[in-house]
């Protein structure tokens, strides 16, 4: 007995051995660089030029002995968001400074992952921010992240053709429709598809479906923490989406499409109106594009006898952890990056708005971006997604719903009916 | 006795502990990160019992799994025995079929994106005028779906009923010639009866990757339009690791191996009755 588990253990024991003499390797190995080290996650910035190296090795310039490691986040919003929760949840202090969308802020503040940045920040220091990217960062009244990059939607419309049939760009949905047909008449051409958004079942779908409840006066969550407060309204708004799809006004694939697909048909020149966010003029201004100097912005439509229309507000946060081992440097850090020159730098260099202000009007940045200041009033007057910790668990309990109503399976109001239902099982539990 | 601790410890701590581990989560509302621990009994199997969403996402893979399936055990045993009746080239046959195997399915899933795509999409410019929305529309999406899986998997099937058509004593054929059989008898006595365990062995294998697939609608639809194409993985998924409800997500998670485990073991029964009779 006692040969035949001795036989089992030796090399078990060596095995460990080996393990031990690697992590004592390791550790050995700490004291000697008294270099520290913040790591940065955050996603590859798209652009003409990634700006992010050259600003972290600015605050290592300002700051010596502190080296930065920016560290590439997964591909995609849904994988980038499971890695933050695995980690944060197991307490890894991987990490130091966080890009974070600015949907997660809550949920992160609530499970106790960010730290605090009320204290350090000087009193008015976030003023010059959008107040909706500010009230995203917000969370029971405390500061959890710096406003970084602004997101809202726009209306693109076709400066040609809507000159050519002399028509102003529509304030509201039911004009958008009429110069669909009266154009699309006009041009004869079958190919040329009316009005582009985003309806595929995914986050980008509640975006559009929020626009839409917020233009006929109905919300998804009260500040009672009610859901859908509104549903008739809410279902009407959900008609009137289902019906541009219906009349042909939108392409039947409205239904599978996300911001790229719907941006890449604009971009072909089949499309009259779209529906999508800042990034996508730099991409109709570049040289080989079809609809290049044919393309401008207006705010979203609102509903004739309804509400202005208003973009859903969105981007990137910056957030330190609270598992970090030099919370000061990290804070430092955050800050820098989201500061007034850094925020020019990545506007210059990638096609991502800043959340300041005042860039909107700075001549540099007007010069390589035309369109900024006109830029500055629409995301002013966006309205952001409910800032709320429960978030993600209200979209995807939700975009089934929604998706259900626009392919036509389901009546809108049984769609809300639902949403409404799971909803309250799925909050109730955590109320 | 002692020897066997190793394994039996290793299975304890790999299978049995998460296994009761995620059973006790499924009694709890449980989500870790908004602090929420309590009992609750069956409450989130009582709520799985008439969630339309979980009904409708064990519609999508009952259907995803025996359409797929079905498809393909019939083209995969189609092109085995193509490739068996060819003369040259079945190694390079052979390799090109393994190629859609060895793929990953997120590989997979992109590359039918971009054959799906509505407007420059290869099969709708094929199609032309009477073009279709392949992933937004709710009778095609499944579908499409199941399409991309026989593409991928199709292979596997063919590459197992080769290598039995290759072990087929060519005396059962020669004898079959003599007794004057024609192709078709010959196919219908001879190469499907010895084909029919390999069969069965695969149908069990990819039955039981059907109905746990995640993957492919994961990247092609995301579980839409409607959730037609959400399938219980895809479900638990949202349920598990975007939303964090650990309690309602394990008890999705228990479902979904209850019912992999009723059809493994009905498959087993089946092939088991099969050895006997052949036996």
């Amino acid at each position: 007995m006692s040969a035949s588990a001795g036989r089992v253990l030796r090399p078990l024991r060596s095995v460990l051995v080996v393990w031990l003499l690697a992590l004592g390797g390791c550790a050995g190995g700490q004291p000697e660089s008294e270099v520290v080290t913040l790591v940065f996650k955050y996603a590859r910035i798209l652009g003409r030029a990634d700006p992010l190296p050259a600003l972290l090795r600015s605050f290592e310039a300002a700051h010596p002995g502190i080296r930065v490691k920016g560290e590439a986040l997964p591909w995609t919003s849904d994988d980038q968001h499971q890695f933050y929760v695995i980690n944060l949840e197991g307490r890894s202090p991987g990490f130091d400074v966080m890009m974070l969308d600015c949907i997660w802020v809550p949920e992160f503040a609530r499970a106790g992952w960010l730290t605090d940045l009320t204290t350090h920040l000087r009193p008015d220091e976030l003023a010059p921010h959008f107040p909706s990217a500010v009230a995203a960062a917000t969370y029971g009244g405390r500061v959890w992240a710096l406003p970084w990059t602004m997101n809202v939607g726009l209306l693109y419309y076709r400066t040609d053709l809507l000159a050519k049939h002399g028509l102003r760009p529509p304030e509201t949905y039911e004009e958008l429709v009429d110069q669909v047909r009266r154009i699309r008449i006009a041009e004869r051409d079958p190919a040329l598809d009316g009005y582009l958004w985003q309806g595929k079942q995914y986050e980008g779908l509640v975006v559009n479906v929020l626009e839409a409840l917020w233009a006929n006066g109905a919300r998804v969550l009260a500040e009672d923490g009610s859901v859908f407060p509104e549903p008739a309204r809410a279902a009407d708004a959900l008609r009137f989406l289902r019906g541009l799809i219906e009349t042909g006004v939108s392409p039947a694939w409205t239904t599978a499409a996300d911001e790229e697909l719907s941006r890449r048909a604009f971009g072909d020149g089949h499309a009259i109106f779209l529906r999508n966010w800042p990034y996508a003029m730099e991409l109709f201004e570049t040289a080989d594009s079809a609809v290049r100097g044919k393309v401008a912005v207006v705010s979203l439509p609102g509903r004739a006898r309804g509400e202005r229309g208003v973009g859903s507000t969105g981007g990137a946060h910056l957030g330190v952890s609270r598992r970090s081992r030099h919370p000061e440097l990290a804070v430092a850090l955050a800050r820098h990056l989201a500061s007034e020159p850094a925020q020019r730098a990545i506007a210059l260099g990638a096609a991502l708005s800043p959340t300041r202000q005042a860039l909107y009007h700075d001549p540099e940045l007007v010069r390589a971006h035309p369109e900024m200041p006109r830029l500055h009033a629409f995301a002013l007057a966006g309205r952001p997604r409910p800032v709320t910790p429960y978030y993600l668990l209200i979209s995807s309990t939700v975009q089934p719903e929604f998706s259900a109503a626009l392919v036509g399976v389901k009546p809108p109001e049984r769609a809300i009916a639902d949403a409404r239902a799971r909803l309250s099982y799925f909050l109730g539990a955590i109320r | 006795m002692l020897l066997l601790a190793p394994t039996v410890l290793a299975l304890a701590a790999l299978t049995v502990y998460p296994g009761v581990w995620v059973l006790w989560l499924s009694l709890q509302h449980r989500i870790p990160i908004f602090e929420v621990s309590r009992f609750a009994g069956l409450d989130n199997y009582a709520f799985l019992a008439v969630d339309p969403r979980f009904l409708n996402a064990g519609r999508a893979t009952a259907i995803f799994t025996v359409a797929s399936v079905a498809l393909e055990v019939v083209l995969g045993l189609t092109a085995a025995l193509a490739i068996h009746a060819q003369r040259g080239g079945r190694r390079l046959a052979l390799s090109f079929l393994l190629l859609a195997w060895a793929m990953p399915a997120v590989v997979t899933a992109k590359l039918f994106e971009w054959l799906y795509h509505p407007t420059a999409g290869l099969i709708n410019v094929a199609l032309g005028a009477r073009s279709l929305n392949w992933l937004g529309d709710p009778g095609l999406a499944l579908p499409a779906v199941v399409l991309a899986d026989v593409w991928r998997t199709m292979p596997f099937v063919a590459v197992l009923c080769y290598a039995r058509l290759l072990a087929i004593p060519a005396e059962l054929y020669e004898a079959a010639q003599v007794d004057g059989a024609g192709r078709l008898a010959t196919l219908t006595r001879i190469t499907l009866p010895m084909l029919g365990r390999i069969l069965l062995v695969a149908v069990l294998f990819r039955t039981l990757d059907a109905l746990r697939a995640f993957d492919i609608m994961f990247v092609l639809t995301g579980g839409g339009p409607a959730g037609m194409t959400e399938t219980l993985t895809v479900y638990a998924y949202r349920a598990l690791f975007q939303t964090l409800q650990l309690g309602f997500g394990s008890a999705l998670s228990v479902v979904v191996f209850l019912l992999v485990m009723a059809v493994a073991w009905a498959y087993l029964k089946f092939l088991r009755a099969g050895t006997t009779v052949a036996a």
